[in-house]
């Protein structure tokens, strides 16, 4: 057991929190709500840093790596498509949609895209203009084209993966912003954090993303340790578990904020709004949980127990 | 430009257990299909067979050197790994812990010993328990004293070049079956929390010792009441220093943070249910809510599982409480939503205990036990508490 990430994935991350913090943050996130072209410092920040160079289909270590990169995206809700951009094929985004009402987010960048349902069925699809939404305020809609070269199960798992690593970044930057909240912020003659409502709320939130993060690490190392029909439904299991954490976490963040938390210029307001679209699309989180019911009934959903002859009795 | 990290630079994570343990657990697995019987629900029974049942069995995983693992084996334990340990516990759970109350010494009160213990105290108390030949029972928790522990009463008046010791303990699990107990007391109730209290090892034998058995929706043997009436004891049957007490508790503990492996009989159980209901249909015919509570449950108890691991991995590394206060945290929960999706599962037969019940018994004493989670040895705002203290310190 070895459950601590490799330094060198941390430090890697810590030079893309760095990079990417330099551009404004959640601030240039908003600010790219109304000035689109703005985005493209978002795609030079992470072309500073190497991101293309990253070979999420080769090994752990870049794998982990790339989970860091799409992390501390998260935490600054940058506006690119980088899960997407990481797991290109021939240099086409690749973007997982649901074919019946397909969606991308940042759809309307310069360049080209594959679509592909959460089965690998691929699609060449030709994104439609910007338009104005406040949650997921950069998804456009899709034309579906001709069927496009099968996608692997493996890269729709790391799809999901690296999205709930996005997921993670985001949800620590804005539960973070609300414990300093918590801390400084005064009612009744004393901080906010000395009332055991408050305290046990953060406690809550706190251990769901103690408990996201390890899954997060624990099914990056499945993926390589254990590909095949396992790592698909290990890769919904945190898809799943991301989703169900987020809005738990952000429910909380708001709540623990008070009116200040909804106001545009708030951080955490931004976070959740520009979070939306990795929390939706491609399927509800209903959707995910439903598909993974018949992995329960195979085994495929691994526990202590699940291999036959598990129970002793 | 920042580069990558380049491929493979590191050793990268691993979730792995490695080939002893996983031999181990089918090692454990077979020994129980050989040693118990089918349906086996635990020592705490009606039945004092089941007792005795267990008492066969912890002397089967001493002989294997199975009983304490991971005690070093200059005081009788297998020196294996605390991954190795951690099969045990999620094993021995998983199948109703056929340990009986073992739990209790093998995984604190022989732990505490080898810290605090006397030599001679070492000497006399480790071999029985690495022989699975001995029960302990813990007398901390009292009436007016349950969350507020350091506020205990119960009285241990000097006399002579020892105490009398007087009061009433309850909860007091396994009282009625055990031979010896760890006893806190107040040596000076004049001095602060952390100086007034004292541990003894006592014999439950001793003159001046009652045990009143509680009866509750638990099932027997869980609680009890000792009362205390000048109940003798010397210097010798100090655990620690006199005035020691709650360092010395909180101290030994700290073993038991983690708590018990309640994820592995959750994940044992339900795959038991599918099994039962996967014979005749009746999966695909379970209300699809129920379906995806399953998942989710399942989804938890992965967490609780990894959460678990990495408080474990900490007694090597030095223990942050919070860590195994949110291993706690998740998994007493899923205990309980697993317990309530169990009694759906059976549907009308959900009432139905004994051996002609759902999983033989085993749902109807699963979520009984379950509601017990978030109180026994800690409760839920006492792990939330040390959560948000690592987050936002103390309160004032
Ligand atoms: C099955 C079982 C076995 C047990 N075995 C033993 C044993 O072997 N030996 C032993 O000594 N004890 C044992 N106990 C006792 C156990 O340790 C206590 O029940 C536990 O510490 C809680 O104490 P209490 O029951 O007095 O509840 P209380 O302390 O009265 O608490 C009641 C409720 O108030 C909450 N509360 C209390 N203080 C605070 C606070 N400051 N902030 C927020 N909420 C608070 C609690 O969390 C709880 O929800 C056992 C209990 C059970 C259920």
């Amino acid at each position: 057991m070895r459950t601590t990430l490799p330094a060198d994935v941390v430090s890697y991350g810590d030079a893309a929190r760095s990079r990417l913090s330099r551009l404004g943050g959640a601030e240039f996130a908003l600010r790219c709500e109304t000035d689109r072209p703005l985005r493209d410092g978002a795609g030079e920040a992470l072309s500073d840093l190497g991101a293309s160079d990253l070979d999420v289909r080769s090994d752990l270590n870049q794998f982990l790596a790339a989970a860091q990169l799409c992390r501390v995206a998260g935490s600054v809700a940058l506006p690119w498509p980088l899960v997407e951009e990481l797991l290109a094929i021939d240099g086409a985004r690749l973007a997982l949609l649901d074919p019946m009402t397909p969606r991308i987010d940042h759809g309307d960048l310069a360049g080209s895209w594959v679509g592909s349902d959460l089965d690998g069925h691929a699609v060449a699809v030709r994104p439609g203009p910007p338009r104005t939404a406040k949650l997921g305020p950069f998804v456009v809609l899709a034309e579906l084209g001709e069927t496009a070269a099968r996608i692997s199960a493996a890269d729709v798992a790391r799809h999901q993966v690296l999205a709930s690593w996005r997921i993670l970044g985001t949800l620590e930057a804005a539960f973070g912003q609300v414990v300093e909240h918590v801390r400084a912020r005064t009612q009744f003659g004393q901080p906010l954090a000395e009332f055991q409502a408050v305290r046990f709320a953060i406690a809550d939130a706190n251990v769901a993303l103690r408990g996201l993060e390890e899954l997060a690490k624990f099914t990056s190392w499945r993926l390589a340790a254990a590909p095949g029909p396992r790592a698909a439904v290990d890769a919904t299991v945190l898809r799943l578990s991301a989703v169900d954490s987020a809005v738990r976490v952000l429910r909380t963040c708001h709540q623990m904020l008070g009116a200040v938390g909804f106001c545009n210029e708030h951080d955490v307001s931004v976070l959740d709004r520009h979070l939306q679209p990795l929390l939706r699309l491609p399927v509800s989180a209903e959707v995910l949980a439903a598909r993974l019911v018949p992995a329960v009934k195979s085994g495929d959903f691994e526990t202590l127990f699940s291999d036959a002859g598990g129970v002793a009795h | 430009m920042t580069d990558p990290p380049p491929t493979d630079s590191e050793p990268p994570i691993d979730y792995d257990f490695g080939a002893a343990a996983a031999e181990l657990r089918l090692r454990l697995r077979a020994l129980i299909r050989e040693h118990l019987p089918a349906g086996f629900l635990g020592a705490f029974s009606d039945n004092p067979a089941d007792l005795a049942l267990t008492q066969e069995f912890c002397k089967v995983l001493a002989d294997e050197g199975l009983l304490c693992l991971s005690w070093p084996t200059e005081y009788g334990g297998g020196g294996g790994s605390v991954w190795e340990q951690t099969t045990v516990r999620e094993e021995m759970w998983a199948h109703h812990e056929p340990r009986g109350a073992q739990y209790m010494g093998v995984n604190w009160v022989g732990p505490a010993l080898m810290r605090h213990g006397t030599e001679e105290q070492r000497a006399m108390h480790l071999p029985p328990i690495a022989a699975g030949e001995v029960i302990w029972c813990q007398g901390f928790s009292e009436p007016e004293a349950g969350t507020d522990l350091a506020s205990l009463r119960t009285r241990a008046e000097p006399d002579g070049d020892g105490w009398l010791i007087t009061g009433q303990k309850v909860w007091t699990s396994y009282a009625q079956m055990a031979q010896w107990c760890v006893l806190a007391a107040t040596t000076d109730p004049q001095l602060p929390s952390a100086e007034r209290l004292t541990l003894f090892l006592v014999p439950m034998d001793r003159d001046g010792i009652e045990v009143r058995p509680i009866a509750s929706m638990l099932g027997p043997h869980h609680l009890n009441e000792v009362f205390l009436d000048k109940v003798r004891v010397g210097p010798q049957d100090v655990l620690g220093k006199v005035g020691s007490g709650w360092a010395v508790m909180r101290d030994a503990l700290a073993y038991e943070r983690v708590g018990i492996a309640r994820y592995a009989r959750c994940e044992s159980l339900l795959a038991r249910m599918l099994a039962v209901l996967d014979s005749d249909d009746s999966w695909d015919r379970l209300a699809p809510a129920l379906h995806t509570r399953w998942v989710r449950a399942l989804v938890d108890l992965r967490i609780a599982r990894l959460l678990a691991y990495r408080a474990v991995g900490e007694q090597i590394d030095g223990i942050d409480p919070a860590n195994a206060a949110a291993a706690r945290i998740v998994t007493t929960t899923c205990d309980q939503s697993v317990a309530e999706i169990l009694m759906e599962a059976a549907g009308a037969a959900a009432l139905d205990a004994g051996p002609t019940g759902p999983l033989a018994g085993a749902v109807d004493d699963h979520w009984r036990y379950a509601q017990a989670a978030t109180v026994a040895s800690g409760t839920i705002e006492v792990q939330r508490i040390l959560v948000a203290r690592s987050v936002l310190g103390a309160s004032r």
